[in-house]
């Protein structure tokens, strides 16, 4: 009994020793067993991945990026309580996940000087000096057109494909999604461009960001005539809902948020999802540039095969944890090294910028003092599926301009 | 010299007071003075933050969980819905801070004064329902709540959740764990004293009679419903505490953080303590928060050694979740009466040795 204790009392005083090897400390929250897990899982292995492949190739300054994932299962709290031991830990920068958590750290992180990668795009994110939204995010940044700006590319899709299909009168839009910060960043915004855009806004429709049987509200979806859907769960919950409104006959138009649908979705969608659009925001595992080698490679290190082919956010992930990367080997030449400030600095040096070796991969991104916008350029994909055939391709590109009084809406 | 530790074999009080004396030697009532003098210390002595977190957890948990112990250990009532009340407590102390400017340290006392109320109007239905019928009827009063809150934008914040101030005293903000360790101690000793002594009043001997025999009880004079529903308002009142604590302790209160999950925790807690018990509430509290913790440091030591192998980290993690529930079940089965009983059964040991038979 003893030699185990003192055993186990070495172990945990390698395990300690292990973490505080000479690098430099980075936070990641991943949600691996909650609600939105099935989009988590190959964003954060992204992440990861390519964290681990920047460490194999010499680190950031000299110096390894020292990072550990860590599951909160899309709760609020579990992520509070993991910051504050992040706090401890003395991270420079954070890779974390969702709106809920990553909107509530705001003032935090911005306390503390703790530049955050979130995977949530929520537009609330955009404005770091507070002008036109209640909150400033000074520390916060993301890699991908925001939430609202999504929607609002997929507004812009649904006006031309009305005319195109030559629709009489207004097309009726709606929005659906769970009550929660993430499904409801982008709803007024989107609204009131959907308004603008000559469509007419019906109620919004509730469904649970877990997934489940969702027949009820294809029913109201049904009744309510709409002719676009904007669905802004994540794709768990899009799969129940597509195979609900299937069955109670629904013919509505859907459109995804950029976590709404992936490959792995379509497939388990079937022919429900035949010709719903969505949101994409980097390049896809079929696509073939110089980029997508890289992250090939990249991938490689959860696969060595190199076999699994990756779903959308895989390479989201990737472009999130290079951005920091880059932004933290600029930040290392300034006075002061590798700080939270300095990452932060180290973010608008450089104009518009695709991250070495991933050209093809991200779209281009630039972050400014005053606008954390860091593209605005949107792609709108449609899935054509066929018994076993699935496909999808670019229909639409978008480039959402820049008003000011859309910064953090 | 001998009497300051020992108890002399056989009745020798002379008073009542002797006989429900929270000490029942000098020496208990040092250690337990000491003890918390050491508490007090500890934020001194170099303490690393990551225990002091463990420690200011167990700190607010075991608050709401003795008001949870009140109600099903000693007055016999259950309540799956105390999670409900612990959140009402926390966004409740944080409404009052942002909407009226009460300052926190005030807030969050009159926010479980609030919780009270709340937990006495819920609490109705066990002036008439017993048992499994009163599970489901508390069971609702979670769902309400919970739902009240993911929508309640003026109150909650709705779906996006409400922040929580820093408490501050004298002009001076009470920031980091170290210095919000103390107000959480403070609680944690008022509420231990009030419960400890609540159990030996007069309401406190009728909710023992209402959880031991209820017609005996009523035959004697008790009022059942009264004494039912003043349990739950008491519980609320120590949930709510608990609550506002966590919520100023986070920062943040987002209406995710009060499933039906942390009211079955709750109940894990005073069930592995020892029901009906103060000393057990506190051991039951600090089995749970810190069981995940070393099982996470145990599995973290072969991951160090084994290195970062995919299979294994994932299987480590599953195997953590298991070990968790399986400790829980083990426990169960040898321990049935609680942390508190082994705790006795290690004193008496001690006492008689090396003579017990």
């Amino acid at each position: 009994m003893k030699k185990t204790l003192l055993a186990s009392a070495a172990i945990a005083l390698a395990s300690t020793a292990a973490f505080a090897a000479d690098g430099i400390p980075v936070g990641h929250l991943a949600d691996l067993t909650g609600a939105t897990a099935s989009v988590s899982k190959p964003y954060s292995q992204g992440v990861a991945d390519a964290l681990k492949y920047l460490n194999a190739q010499g680190g950031t300054g000299g110096k390894a990026i020292a990072f550990e994932t860590v599951d909160y299962a899309y709760e609020v709290p579990r992520a509070m309580a993991h910051y504050k031991k992040l706090l401890d830990q003395k991270v420079v920068a954070i890779q974390g996940w969702g709106t809920g958590d990553t909107e509530a750290l705001v003032s935090f992180v911005a306390k503390d000087q703790i530049p955050y990668f979130s995977a949530s795009y929520s537009g609330h994110l955009t404005d770091p000096n507070g002008k036109t939204s209640a909150k400033a995010a000074p520390y916060n940044f993301f890699y991908g057109p925001s939430y609202s700006d999504g929607c609002r590319a997929l507004v812009e899709w649904a006006a031309d494909d009305w005319k195109k299909k030559g629709g009489h009168g207004k097309a009726k839009f709606v929005h659906m999604g769970d009550n929660h910060p993430y499904p409801n960043a982008p709803k007024d915004a989107c609204g009131a461009y959907a308004k603008e855009k000559g469509l007419e806004i019906l109620n919004p429709i509730q469904y649970s960001l877990k997934p489940g049987d969702f027949k009820a509200q294809c029913l109201s979806l049904k009744e309510s005539g709409a002719n676009y859907a904007y669905l802004a769960n994540t794709s768990g919950s899009t799969i129940s809902l597509l195979k609900s409104c299937e069955t109670v006959g629904v013919k509505t138009q859907y459109m995804g948020n950029i976590w709404g649908m992936d490959e792995a979705s379509l497939k388990a969608s079937g022919e429900a999802a035949n010709g719903m659009v969505w949101v994409v925001a980097a390049a896809t595992w079929a696509d073939d540039n110089a980029g997508m080698k890289l992250v090939r490679e990249i991938a490689k290190i959860s696969d060595p095969s190199g076999a699994e082919a990756r779903p959308v956010h895989y390479m989201r992930g990737v472009c999130s944890a290079f951005y920091m990367k880059e932004a933290m080997d600029i930040a290392a030449t300034l006075p002061g090294g590798v700080t939270g400030p300095n990452i932060k600095k180290a973010m608008y040096q450089k104009k518009a910028w695709v991250p070495a070796g991933l050209d093809g991969v991200c779209l281009p991104s630039g972050w400014k003092e005053d606008d954390h916008r860091g593209t605005t350029q949107v792609m709108v994909y449609q899935a054509a599926v066929k018994g076993a055939d699935i496909s999808m391709k670019k229909v639409f590109t978008a480039d959402i301009p820049r008003r000011t009084e859309w910064l953090g809406w | 010299m001998i009497s300051t530790s020992l108890i002399p074999c056989g009745q020798y009080k002379t008073s009542y007071a002797k006989d429900t004396t929270l000490f029942e030697t000098p020496v208990s009532r040092a250690f337990c003075v000491a003890g918390v003098v050491l508490l007090l210390a500890l934020p001194q002595l170099g303490v690393s933050n990551y225990h002091l977190t463990l420690l200011i957890q167990i700190g607010y948990l075991s608050i709401a969980a003795l008001g949870l112990n009140i109600l099903v250990g000693s007055t016999g009532q259950i309540s799956l819905g105390h999670a409900g009340f612990f959140g009402f407590g926390a966004f409740a102390s944080a409404w009052l801070n942002n909407k009226f400017g009460v300052p926190v340290l005030l807030a969050m006392p009159l926010a479980a004064v609030m919780t009270t109320g709340l937990g006495l109007l819920f609490g109705i239905p066990a002036g008439r329902l017993k048992g499994l019928y009163l599970a489901i009827a508390t069971f609702a009063s979670q769902f309400i709540l919970e739902d009240f809150f993911a929508r309640a934008d003026w109150f909650s914040g709705g779906s996006s959740g409400a922040m929580a101030g820093t408490a501050s005293l004298f002009g001076f903000d009470i920031t980091g764990d170290r210095a919000y360790f103390y107000v959480v101690l403070f609680w944690l000793v008022t509420m231990v004293l009030l419960g400890s002594n609540l159990l030996r009043s007069r309401d406190g001997r009728a909710f023992v009679a209402v959880r031991d025999h209820y017609l005996s009880a009523e035959v004697m004079g008790i009022n059942l419903t009264k004494y039912r529903i003043l349990s739950f308002g008491i519980s609320s009142f120590y949930a709510g505490l608990g609550g506002a604590l966590y919520g100023h302790y986070l920062g943040f209160v987002s209406a995710e953080g009060f499933t039906i999950l942390l009211s079955i925790q709750f109940l894990g807690m005073i069930i592995i303590g020892g029901m009906g018990s103060v000393m057990g509430t506190l051991m039951g509290t600090a089995f749970m928060v810190l069981l995940p913790e070393v099982l996470e440091i145990g599995f973290g030591g072969i991951r160090a050694v084994a290195g970062d192998v995919a299979w294994l980290t994932s299987g480590l993690a599953y195997a953590k979740q298991a070990s968790i529930g399986l400790a829980i079940i083990l426990f169960l089965i040898f321990e049935p009466d609680g942390l508190v009983h082994r705790w006795k059964l290690i004193k008496s040991y001690w006492k008689l040795y090396p003579f017990s038979y």
